[in-house]
């Protein structure tokens, strides 16, 4: 089965990797309370923040702890990274660095892995683990 | 601090079902650094979406995160509701030295989890796949918006 490899741009220096409309970074540790708004003031000051995830948790409706947030340059994300990464937002420490990195050279698919889908049209049963016992 | 190499850490999810349209799936797959998607539905002749990416470590720390966090390793599928007509859920997970492999029928309401045999368990479940699903359409989103050349046909 045939995967679309999603699009590095090779020329780049370092191992981060391009998406198709820019270079994403992820901020890791946001306080539960922060809003978009908060996050775009933040990632304003490095360049022009084209696009942002901030997924909330669905059992609680707090911020879920993670932002996904893209630039147009790598320059930009490249700042953001170097700028923001272990700084205090929210009176948190943040992480941040690039989402999505190369794929290893001559990366083949991992040992003993199985492609998606292939519970497949068949329709069979696949073969499973025992689950664990229950907890008493 | 192991290597994305050496780290036994993987996640696979599952859900789908055979039905007027054929064979209707959502997977994600994540394993040593490397995150598949594939999502296939042929309504209307919408076909297969397959797309992989390499996440960073401080991705890949944050989807652990997710997952110690839910505490999905402590439960225990044998009261929940059995696959059906309706279709099936899988879930995967390798982390540290635990691994569960899950396998339950897909949860139309939050009523299904109060009306089934563990609904603590269950609930645990939901809303961690919630999340998963929520993380993975972020990604997916943002590496594939206004691009549907990289859709395949």
């Amino acid at each position: 089965m045939e995967y679309d490899q999603v699009e590095t741009d090779t020329s780049a220096s370092g191992n981060a990797a391009r998406s198709v409309e820019g270079w994403i970074i992820v901020v890791t540790n946001v306080h539960e309370e922060a809003s978009e708004e908060d996050l775009q003031d933040l990632f304003s000051d490095f360049g022009k923040v084209q696009n942002m995830h901030l997924n909330l948790d669905r059992r609680t409706g707090y911020v879920k702890g993670y932002a996904l947030i893209e630039y147009a340059t790598k320059k930009e994300a490249e700042e953001a990274v170097k700028g923001a990464n272990g700084t205090e937002f929210l009176e948190q420490t943040i992480h941040v660095d690039f989402a999505f990195v190369k794929p290893p050279t001559g990366a083949a698919a991992p040992r003993g892995s199985r492609p998606a889908g292939r519970n497949g049209a068949t329709g069979g049963s696949r073969r499973r683990s025992v689950s664990p016992q229950a907890r008493v | 601090m192991t290597t994305t190499e050496q780290d036994p850490f993987y996640l696979r999810y599952y859900t789908g079902h055979q039905g007027m349209h054929g064979h209707e799936f959502l997977e994600f797959e994540y394993s040593q650094g490397r995150l598949r998607y594939a999502n296939n539905s042929n309504y209307r002749n919408d076909s297969l979406i397959r797309k992989e990416m390499w996440i960073g470590p401080l991705l890949i720390e944050e989807l652990k995160r997710i997952v110690k966090e839910s505490e999905i390793t402590k439960e225990d599928d044998s009261q929940w509701p059995r696959k059906n007509i309706v279709g099936k859920q899988e879930l995967e997970i390798r982390i540290g030295n635990e691994h569960i492999s899950f396998e339950t029928a897909k949860i139309g309401s939050l009523n299904d989890i109060q009306d089934s045999q563990d609904p603590d368990g269950l609930r645990v479940f939901y809303y961690l796949i919630q999340d998963l699903k929520a993380s993975s359409a972020a990604r997916v989103h943002l590496l594939t918006w206004l691009t549907p050349r990289l859709y395949s046909a």
